[in-house]
């Protein structure tokens, strides 16, 4: 069903928040700071693909290509 | 007629998840708004090929030069996305943002009813004695 993916974006913005939150408490500031980008980098390339499925159809669907 | 049903509670499942994510990570969250408005259009497109299939219909029915009915599912599909991605910037707080986007579907809009206009023109003033 669809709603794994939204259930796979916020599991990924949590598990990030966590992670970056304990590598603040542990002094590496810098590697929360890439946990934080990579996780958001991935959630992007995932709704991407999502996003070019809709342009697509409604590109197809509304006769705009 | 169930797939109502389906879309509330994605709905409510992707607002609550967003709720949930947003005092962390607010940009995470905004990507969770968009990737769960694309899921419930999935599931509004084939209520919406029922309509065209209508338009087809009536287009058939009464043999109407086809291309005006043509540019008029073109305007409504202009007009979705531009108010999909309007909402979605001014959800994220970039009001300025989503107002530039609804200014640009208008245009774009308008510039495609042009020759709807220029025909209509046309059609007065060959009416007028």
């Amino acid at each position: 069903m669809d709603i794994e993916i939204i259930l796979k974006i916020a599991g990924i913005g949590i598990l990030v928040a966590v992670v970056s939150q304990v590598l603040k408490q542990a002094g590496k500031e810098e590697i929360a700071t890439l946990v934080t980008l990579s996780g958001l980098v991935i959630v992007l390339v995932m709704v991407v693909d999502l996003i070019s499925e809709l342009f697509n159809m409604v590109g197809n669907l509304f006769y705009l290509f | 007629m169930e797939e109502i049903f389906k879309i509330i509670g994605i709905s409510l499942l992707t607002t609550i998840a967003v709720l949930v994510v947003k005092p962390t990570k607010p940009e995470i969250a905004l990507v969770l708004g968009v990737a769960g408005s694309v899921i419930v259009f999935f599931y509004i497109v084939d209520l919406l090929e029922e309509v065209f299939g209508l338009f087809e219909y009536v287009m058939q029915a009464t043999n109407l030069d086809s291309d005006i009915f043509i540019l008029l599912i073109k305007i409504i599909g202009v007009g979705y996305i531009t108010e999909f991605s309007a909402n979605i910037c001014g959800d994220s707080g970039n009001s300025a943002m989503a107002s530039k986007i609804l200014l640009a579907g208008k245009l774009v809009i308008f510039v495609m009813a042009i020759p709807i206009i220029t025909s209509l023109i046309e059609l007065i003033v060959s009416i007028m004695p």
